[in-house]
């Protein structure tokens, strides 16, 4: 069993609906903030006065700019929170981040080929190509171990999804060298950042991440089961495969959807079940939900310091991320006594 | 067209071997007595002072020139025809070049930073050029950090070891650039009448671009978009804009203090700078229509005018500069003023 911390009583005892409610009210202040503060200092009165009246919006600032990234972060943070805890759940390894799959690496070649020959560096464009080369990479991914024999562990999927990511990560470092115009765009684009996004195709990541989160709630209940070991898991019923194929098409679904609007953004799939797990327990069919809001509220946060910390501009949020992120990942390292794989 | 590592180090001692004198001198930084003693004995040979202020001295006038395209486009304009060509682009489609023969040029480079050493060395040349961007708007230039278009110290030090390299600085007074270039083309041998004809065309469009500002008197923004947000060139720390300003061209300038050579707007504050009449947006990263996608900067009345131009910076030499005033003579000449 996956455990986190010193085993206290209290750390086995939780209430996760207390949890969920907490991680809620943060996740509006998230939203309230998101909306509230950015680059352009206008104030609260003129942010509701535009929210409700998109006449008098400054310079399209509100319904132009801060609603859609909202939106998106909600979106791309609630995706990535809740892929990270499947994953984590599925590998039993709570150092896995949802990107392993290939999923990011696949994304970003396509995202590049999208720039490098049809020289579209527009956002519908890389949404569409960054969703389309996800799922490619996941398939391919999935392909190769299923070459293999046994995809009852994660491990071949594990080690498939990081041999395509390294083969696909160097063709896009092929094309990006040989060509300046598509490094300077493809740069921007890795970072990850919620900037200049607009709600034009989202439609269809937002299908891709609620199908993918009607898979982990599906599945929530065979990760529970997996957490007491492979053999138990069987033990109890469970179909090993199913629950792989169930994990898979939710880890992908979601963090493509999620890669798609914001770029690779690290660190939020890691950390946000450890977020959660401290207040929820290891329930996956609370877990999951946790995680998402836990996500989303991660994302937001970061994003809206990254508004207010470039003067004019803005210091794009998948680099707070990584200051941010790669200290609680330290943390995380340090207080995880048994990383049960 | 790559070069493998150990063949590069293997050639390497042939090399310093058959460029010895430059090796020596690539490594002088004082120049001053070497430049009095050519000056007096022609068998000595040529000297050369670049604008990192570092002499090379070398046993007769090179004729074998290596450079980067920026200023490959300039020597050729000149009549000088370099024997290897590297570029921060593919050089073989670079549009800049189409009107020279590079046939007789070896293409060593292709994108920033990679140099094929062998092949470089195989092209014997007696001189390598490429430019030093200053690190402020006091013009101050670092030789700590590599040269421009090289990437790292290392292969610096790598390419001193084939020819001694000059630079040409790319700051401050765009005429002073253009003056270095010029300077270096006739240290070269550059044909003086070629060099003056190309003056000739260039005072008369300048001329001409000054006439049509003064008609139009509209104010241009020079832009650079992508998803973080815009970036506005400060006119008095890019040396093309600071030319053109000369010239009596009015950029958009809100801050001319603070950061240097760029002021970054998030598309929140994309408000702040819709001053201009006409958008000159980079030919890299967001084109008009990326920008007319981005709700807060869709209603600029540059963009809604349709007054939007792409533009790529020019080599700095008569010729090209002579294109690019002609460009905007005619973008100021067709555009009308459209902010209060």
């Amino acid at each position: 069993m996956l455990r986190l911390g010193p085993a206290t009583p209290a750390t086995r005892r939780r209430q996760p609906a207390v949890a969920a409610g907490l991680a809620g009210l943060a996740l509006t202040g998230a939203l309230i903030a998101s909306l509230a503060l950015g680059s352009n200092l206008i104030s609260p009165a003129a942010v509701i006065a535009a929210l409700f009246d998109q006449a008098v919006d400054p310079g399209a600032v509100v319904w132009g700019s801060r609603v859609p990234r909202t939106i998106l972060g909600l979106m791309a943070g609630f995706a990535l929170g809740a892929a990270g805890a499947v994953m984590q759940g599925q590998t039993r390894n709570p150092l896995a981040d949802p990107g392993i799959f290939g999923v990011s690496a696949g994304a970003s070649l396509a995202v590049v080929l999208g720039i490098r020959l049809a020289g579209t560096t527009s956002m519908l464009a890389t949404l569409w190509f960054a969703l389309a080369g996800a799922l490619v990479a996941t398939a391919v991914v999935f392909a190769v171990a299923a070459l293999g024999r046994d995809l009852s562990s994660p491990v071949p999927l594990a080690i498939a999804g990081t041999a395509v990511s390294t083969l696909l990560a160097a063709i896009t470092s092929f094309i990006v060298l040989t060509d300046q115009a598509t490094l300077a765009a493809y740069r921007i684009w890795v970072i990850g950042s919620l900037s200049g996004r607009t709600l034009n195709g989202v439609g269809v990541a937002l299908v891709c991440a609620g199908l993918g989160l009607a898979f982990a709630a599906a599945g929530a209940r065979s990760l529970n089961s997996l957490a007491l070991g492979t053999e138990l898991a069987r033990g109890l019923g469970e179909s090993l495969l199913k629950t792989r194929l169930v994990g898979l098409a939710a880890i992908t679904l979601m963090t493509a959807a999620a890669v798609a609007v914001a770029g690779p953004i690290g660190f939020v799939g890691l950390t946000a079940p450890h977020i959660a797990r401290s207040g929820a327990g290891s329930d996956h069919r609370w877990l999951v939900w946790v995680s998402g809001i836990a996500g989303a509220t991660v994302l937001l946060t970061c994003d809206v310091a990254g508004r207010l910390m470039g003067g004019n501009g803005e210091v794009p949020v998948g680099v707070v991320l990584s200051v941010i992120g790669g200290v609680a990942f330290i943390m995380i390292v340090r207080r995880v006594r048994v990383a049960a794989l | 067209m790559t070069s493998p590592r150990p063949a590069a180090r293997a050639t390497k001692p042939l090399i310093a071997l058959l460029t010895g004198a430059a090796l020596l001198t690539g490594c002088a930084s004082d120049g001053q007595p070497t430049t009095g003693q050519s000056q007096d004995s022609a068998t000595v040979g040529w000297t050369y002072t670049d604008d990192s202020d570092q002499t090379v001295t070398l046993e007769s006038r090179p004729t074998r020139i290596a450079a980067f395209t920026d200023y490959a486009i300039g020597l050729f304009s000149y009549g000088i025809e370099p024997v290897a060509v590297f570029g921060r682009q593919d050089v073989a489609s670079d549009p800049r070049l189409a009107d020279y023969d590079l046939s007789g040029a070896t293409i060593v480079g292709n994108s920033y930073g990679e140099i094929d050493l062998e092949a470089l060395a195989g092209a014997e040349p007696d001189l390598i050029v490429t430019g030093i961007y200053p690190v402020d708007r006091g013009g101050t230039i670092s030789l700590e950090e590599p040269y421009y278009a090289l990437a790292d110290m290392e292969q610096q030090q790598q390419l001193a070891k084939i020819a001694p390299i000059v630079v040409i600085k790319v700051g401050g007074s765009g005429a002073d650039v253009i003056e270095s270039l010029n300077s270096l083309a006739t240290a070269l041998g550059a044909d003086q009448a070629a060099i003056n004809a190309a003056k000739a065309n260039y005072d008369a469009a300048a001329a001409d671009l000054t006439a049509a500002a003064e008609e139009s008197d509209l104010e241009l923004t020079m832009l650079y978009g992508s998803a973080d947000g815009i970036w506005v060139v400060k006119p008095a720390d890019e040396p093309t804009t600071e030319l053109y300003t000369s010239l009596g061209l009015r950029f958009t300038d809100l801050n001319p203090d603070g950061d240097f050579y760029w002021d970054v707007y998030s598309w929140e504050n994309a408000a702040q700078m819709m001053t201009g009449d006409v958008l000159l947006i980079f030919n890299e990263g967001y084109q008009a229509e990326d920008f007319k996608a981005q709700p807060t900067f869709a209603s600029h009345p540059a963009l809604v005018a349709g007054q939007t131009y792409t533009w790529a910076d020019a080599a700095f030499d008569y010729n090209s500069q002579t294109a690019q005033f002609e460009y905007l003579a005619e973008i100021l000449r067709q555009s009308a003023k459209v902010t209060s």
